[in-house]
């Protein structure tokens, strides 16, 4: 019994292994380009630096109230977008649909590794990198500028904040691998159909363009059953500590549901999809 | 288990959007696509033993790749039954692909921005090579494909060739049983050629693997391959040894004379095909079945001082096979 245990131990400690080697390689890789590296930090500072003067021109009085934001909370509120996106959406799982179409996909398949776990701990690893070099450039940030920053201090809304994010990660990862599934059937639309999604329906109904709750309630009502909205306005909503009680716990379970189906949906696709895989690029 | 790979009635139907050229043509083919069924493999059928090393060959697109990669487990087959090393390679079954590698030479694995030896590790731990012997398998893969320090430059500095022999290290460290090797000469120099088909040979003898080979490269099957099978359209036409290959295909048979006088020499036309005359040799291509006719006509009608009949040579049988030439 203790040899079984011991071998069970022993092969999850491989498994480990093998993830693990996926993150250190995936972390070399980002380095490769040592340039391109630094300037996409520094596209980072500027859009922070852009965004903070946009909005601190428009709140210039403290006292103005829009849509029931303050100088403060929309400052927050737009610096908790930047955190939140970096996290959920930097994703190499982009990938996925060129992978297909170009029959690189090929290459995991001949390998003992699964496939969905190799680009999972591959994004990790991405948003490992990317939440290092955006404490640092925020800290900064906020000793030069010293914005008037709303700090949650309540340690339950903080875990529900993260919860949120969590649910946020694999919903967008659950997403992309989703529609990169297209590209089985149509190699040429594989880009067409991430833009859609990705772009108008993200960009607009995720909240990151602006509040969701902003507009008519019956709209907002239609987009909060969406999973969109719970990929940043709803984890940056929880941090405000807007979204309280018996709002949160439910929000939180839609979004642990759309999370279940489409995982579910992805796995139904993807399988159906290996079977028409022409293994192309040969 | 007696056999390695097991391929019955094996059939593989791919569905092809048929686009007309232009941007026209892509519109169009967005609102009313047009299939077409291409038809990859008709119902293949063979056997290769364990330690065997196959040649698979044919003319481009008659379905030699396609068959590796269903037998890899990459494409799922329309119909048929496909069993490699006593496991059915679509399930993909991580103790059957730690057996197996597909090596295609023109697609890599390698991490372009990173030197090899991080594939290395990388393979290392998804393969779950033993740390003893992934150290003692990379020293032997570096030292007989030559590598050395190279395995510590990024990838996208190293040559064609280079690369290729690092495509076949990153492949080969998990000592895979069976290995399918996909044109893996391809674009490289004579010498790299050379070095290449040595390493394949060895690895062959020292490990008892089984390898099925494609290859456009001649020398490649003749250095390399034992037992051909050729295919064309999806259909198998040959298995078989690579000498019975000329007799089964191979219509005429060569007759060269040494002659004693030029003599009424107008007159070979009429015994076959003149292919080279240089006075006093002469060579002619007879039809198979009328050899001996052929040489006792030569012998009664020219002044013969040697004769010999020889076969056609494999080279122009293999030739006739890439162009697609043989028929049933």
């Amino acid at each position: 019994m203790i040899k079984g245990f011991s071998l069970r131990v022993s092969k999850a400690w491989r498994s480990a292994a093998k993830y693990l080697q996926i993150f250190k390689i995936n972390f070399q890789e980002e380095f490769a380009y040592k340039f391109n590296f630094i300037m996409w930090r520094v596209r980072n500072v500027f859009q922070i630096l852009l965004t903070f003067f946009l909005w601190d021109t428009i709140f210039d009085n403290p006292t103005k109230v829009i849509f029931g934001y303050d100088r403060s909370k929309i400052l927050t509120y737009v610096f908790g977008i930047i955190i939140v996106r970096a996290l959920v959406m930097s994703a190499r799982a982009a990938d996925i649909a060129s992978d297909i179409a170009q029959g690189d996909l090929s290459n995991y398949l001949l390998k003992p590794v699964t496939y969905f776990r190799y680009w999972f701990t591959r994004d990790v690893s991405s948003k490992a990198i990317n939440l290092i070099f955006a404490a640092i450039e925020f800290t900064l940030l906020f000793i030069i500028l010293k914005p008037p920053f709303y700090f949650q201090s309540n340690p339950l809304t903080l875990i529900f904040f993260l919860i949120g994010l969590v649910l946020a990660i694999f919903i967008y990862f659950f997403i992309l691998i989703l529609v990169s599934s297209l590209t089985f059937w149509a190699p040429e639309l594989s880009w067409g159909g991430h833009f859609l999604i990705t772009v108008v329906l993200i960009e607009a109904l995720s909240g990151s363009l602006f509040p969701i709750n902003i507009l008519p309630t019956s709209l907002q009502s239609v987009i909060m059953a969406t999973p969109f909205p719970y990929l940043i306005y709803f984890p940056v909503q929880i941090y405000l500590g807007n979204i309280t009680g018996q709002a949160l716990v439910g929000g939180l379970m839609l979004a642990a549901a759309w999370c279940g189906i489409l995982w579910f949906a992805m796995n139904f696709f993807w399988q159906k999809g290996l079977k028409v895989y022409e293994a192309t690029g040969r | 288990m007696d056999k390695a790979i097991i391929v019955d009635r094996l059939v593989k139907n791919f569905e092809v959007n048929q686009k007309e050229p232009g941007l026209t043509g892509a519109v169009k083919s967005l609102f009313s696509p047009k299939k077409k069924t291409v038809r990859a493999l008709r119902g293949i059928s063979f056997t290769i033993q364990p330690g065997e090393l196959v040649g698979f060959i044919g003319p481009n697109g008659a379905g030699k790749t396609t068959t590796l990669k269903t037998l890899s487990g990459l494409l799922y087959p329309t119909s048929g039954f496909v069993e490699v090393l006593e496991h059915d390679p679509w399930q993909r079954s991580p103790e059957y692909l730690k057996q197996i590698a597909l090596v295609m030479g023109q697609k890599n694995q390698l991490w372009w921005d990173l030197p090899a030896i991080e594939t290395f590790e990388l393979n290392r731990a998804i393969y779950e090579i033993p740390t003893k012997n992934y150290q003692e398998n990379l020293k032997e893969l570096v030292d007989l494909l030559e590598l050395g320090k190279l395995i510590n430059t990024p990838v996208r500095k190293l040559s064609l060739g280079q690369r290729m022999r690092m495509e076949l290290t990153a492949a080969l460290l998990h000592k895979p049983k069976v290995l399918f090797l996909d044109e893996p000469t391809i674009g490289l120099d004579l010498v790299a050629q050379q070095k290449m088909r040595d390493f394949i040979y060895n690895y062959n003898i020292k490990y008892g693997a089984t390898i099925i080979l494609t290859s456009h490269n001649m020398d490649d099957l003749t250095d390399l391959a034992r037992r051909v099978i050729v295919v064309d359209s999806g259909q198998l036409l040959f298995d078989g040894a690579l000498e019975e290959l000329v007799g089964r295909f191979a219509k005429e048979k060569i007759i060269k004379a040494t002659l004693g006088s030029e003599d009424n020499i107008g007159g070979l036309n009429k015994i076959g095909k003149v292919k080279k005359l240089s006075f006093p040799e002469v060579t002619i291509a007879v039809p198979r079945e009328a050899t001996a006719i052929a040489a006792s006509e030569l012998l009664q009608n020219f002044s013969i001082e040697d004769l010999t009949i020889e076969e056609v040579p494999i080279e122009d049988i293999i030739r006739k096979v890439f162009r697609g030439e043989l028929k049933k």
